[in-house]
């Protein structure tokens, strides 16, 4: 390779994109750092996945959502997940209100007037989604003035391969070189390390992603800013839009009251209703009060009401606890408990939901960040996370040729031993034993990590014991007089009892040593010195331990051969 | 950290026992730690050679 290589092609300039079922975003990093969420021409920064035609004339995001009620056969909405799939294994339900999916050889294809002649013709998913793109690439380059040629591109943990590749495919249709495909909630989590102010610290994150049509939770191991996900939950049958038919069906009752018909028996009054509902929900996010009007809603006849947020928080009770479901599940698939977790992040259009991030803090204990915009200052808009982090992501890779992230993303480099148990330091006072985690479990290897302890007060010989360590989930009841009475009673009440103290007993996390591991002694510590601990664990299990006093030059060394 | 008594080991250091396995995870390939990690794992590089470079 030349120098004279180097003008027009190999100038790369990538952004970063969340391809949604029915939002999408891009995001770049601006030249002071931070991520930067693009609005396109319209304004928008949350672009409906959406595009319509109309006389031949292409309409995309809001305007084309728009279309949904005049011309919904030419509109084509909620595809992504039709990418890269057979026709038997898609779920058509969320496209019954625009153009219909059906079978074209293996893929996935839609038939809507797109040129101005009157015979439609017939789009392939692959196809729709390259022009999504193009638009988006579009509206990227207009606003920075450049041409924007490469993007990481967020996707579903549960994303197949074929779907990765029909993606990566008409991506590249539309111009844009995918560096990489990333994990929405890694990406989410990103999002948050990779500001500035962030510390990078090893933590337990649940990311909760509520979409429109379809919610997945993940459970994030983060680990010296080394992400690994333990487990993952998907509903592809709740998101925004089950929200959204709780508001329709409370407004289309009250129409019903006044004027006896169903405006959802009409295709058109229903276009309109959830199109209206869904900003009536969006609205009750941000005030406690929200209106609907909808011009000749039915029979052409004007509606407009209000609906309060009680109201609707009382009627979606039930919305609400899926959704509260769907991250206890993950916890519990993960092997953990709420205590465990140290961060739960929202993301999503519905994460604005107050009510919700308020049921999901009561789930986890005080200790639990929960970063959600009702509960958290500092939190990040939801609906931005990914694209954010993708955009982050985008301009570390920026500069790398494709075989060098090729080779990096290769399972020979991801497919890392992770530790099962913790390893800490054991300290032993007067009466008790405690254990103090240095290197957690589920930590990528090799991993270093170095803490600094106080000596004892008076000085001397120390010893430290390096052991690993396992947690325990110490319930503690409150009423000592239970005890007492307990062995008469254990027959027959004791289930009652049980469930009874439930909700006073304590929960809090114990750690136990397990097994010890090495013992190393420190000789001579002055009096209310300190004393540092440097563990390295190699792939193999092998372990390096390094323990000196703070201000002094002299370790006492050791290494453990691994076993593996 | 306590006081030892009676406590002996070579150079002041004493093998007691080896960790129990290890689970084969794969590691999300995204962010700065883990590109390094990357780096470091192609060239079998150990952290403190990397460091120098």
């Amino acid at each position: 390779m030349g120098d004279a290589a180097a003008p027009a092609e190999a100038e790369r300039f990538a952004i970063g994109i969340s391809f949604g079922n029915s939002c999408s975003s891009i995001a770049r990093i601006s030249p002071e750092g931070k991520a930067e969420v693009i609005a396109n021409e319209e304004g928008d920064r949350q672009i409906p996945s959406i595009l319509s035609y109309i006389e031949g004339e292409e309409y995309h995001g809001t305007q084309a959502k728009a279309q949904l009620i005049r011309n919904s056969a030419n509109t084509v909405a909620y595809f992504r997940d039709f990418l890269g799939k057979e026709f038997k294994s898609i779920d058509p339900t969320p496209c019954h209100p625009s153009a219909h999916p059906q079978q074209q050889d293996s893929t996935v294809a839609f038939t809507i007037r797109d040129t101005e002649s009157e015979t439609p013709n017939t789009v392939t998913v692959s196809e729709i989604s390259t022009r999504h793109f193009q638009r988006l690439r579009r509206s990227a380059s207009d606003f920075l003035g450049k041409d924007v040629n490469a993007a990481v591109i967020t996707v579903p943990t549960d994303f197949t391969d074929a779907q990765r590749e029909a993606l990566v495919a008409s991506a590249k249709a539309a111009g844009l070189d995918v560096l990489q495909l990333i994990h929405e909630p890694v990406a989410a989590v990103m999002a948050y390390d990779a500001r500035p102010e962030a510390t990078v610290t090893d933590k337990l994150t649940v990311v909760a992603d509520f979409g429109g049509t379809r919610s997945d939770v993940a459970v994030v191991a983060c680990r010296g800013g080394m992400y690994t996900i333990l487990a993952t939950a998907h509903d592809y049958e709740l998101g925004g839009a089950s929200l959204d038919q709780i508001i329709i069906d409370h407004f289309a009752k009250e129409f019903m009251k006044k004027h006896k018909t169903d405006p959802r028996e009409n295709a058109r009054g229903l276009a309109k209703l959830k199109l209206e509902g869904e900003a009536t929900r969006k609205a009750l996010s941000l005030s406690s009060n929200a209106q609907i009007s909808i011009e000749s809603l039915v029979d052409g006849v004007d509606y407009s009401s209000t609906v309060n947020r009680t109201r609707f928080e009382l009627l979606a009770g039930k919305v609400f606890a899926q959704f509260t479901d769907l991250i206890q599940q993950v916890v519990k698939k993960a092997e953990l408990d709420v205590l465990d977790i140290n961060e739960v992040i929202f993301s999503g259009g519905v994460s604005h939901t107050p009510k919700l991030a308020q049921l999901v803090s009561n789930i986890f204990p005080e200790t639990t960040t929960v970063l959600a915009p009702a509960t958290s200052t500092t939190a990040i808009n939801p609906s931005e996370l990914s694209s954010r982090g993708a955009a982050f992501q985008a301009s570390l890779v920026q500069e790398f040729e494709h075989e060098d992230i090729e080779q990096s993303i290769h399972p020979m480099v991801t497919v890392t031993p992770h530790l099962t148990k913790a390893i800490g330091v054991e300290f032993t006072s007067q009466s008790d034993v405690t254990f103090q985690p240095l290197l957690s479990a589920e930590t990528a290897l090799p991993a270093r990590r170095i803490a600094q302890y106080s000596a004892p007060k008076e000085g001397g010989d120390v010893l430290v014991r390096v052991c690993e360590g396992a947690r325990v989930i110490k319930v503690t009841k409150p009423e000592p007089k239970a005890k007492e009475e307990k062995p008469a009673q254990d027959e027959d009440d004791s289930d009652f009892d049980s469930e009874d103290d439930e909700e006073e007993e304590t929960r809090e996390i114990v750690w136990k040593t397990e097994k010890p591991v090495a013992e190393l002694a420190v000789k001579g510590v002055k009096a209310n010195g300190k004393i540092e601990v440097m563990v390295h664990v190699n792939p193999d299990l092998g372990l390096q331990i390094a323990v000196r006093e703070v201000g002094s030059q002299n370790a006492v060394r050791g290494a453990v051969n691994g076993s593996a | 950290p306590t006081l030892p008594q009676g406590w002996a080991g070579e150079k002041d250091f004493k093998i007691v026992g080896a960790l129990s396995g290890a689970t084969q995870r794969n590691v999300e390939p995204v962010g700065p730690h883990f590109l390094a990690h990357a780096r470091r794992k192609r060239n079998n590089r150990t952290f403190s050679e990397d460091e120098r470079i």
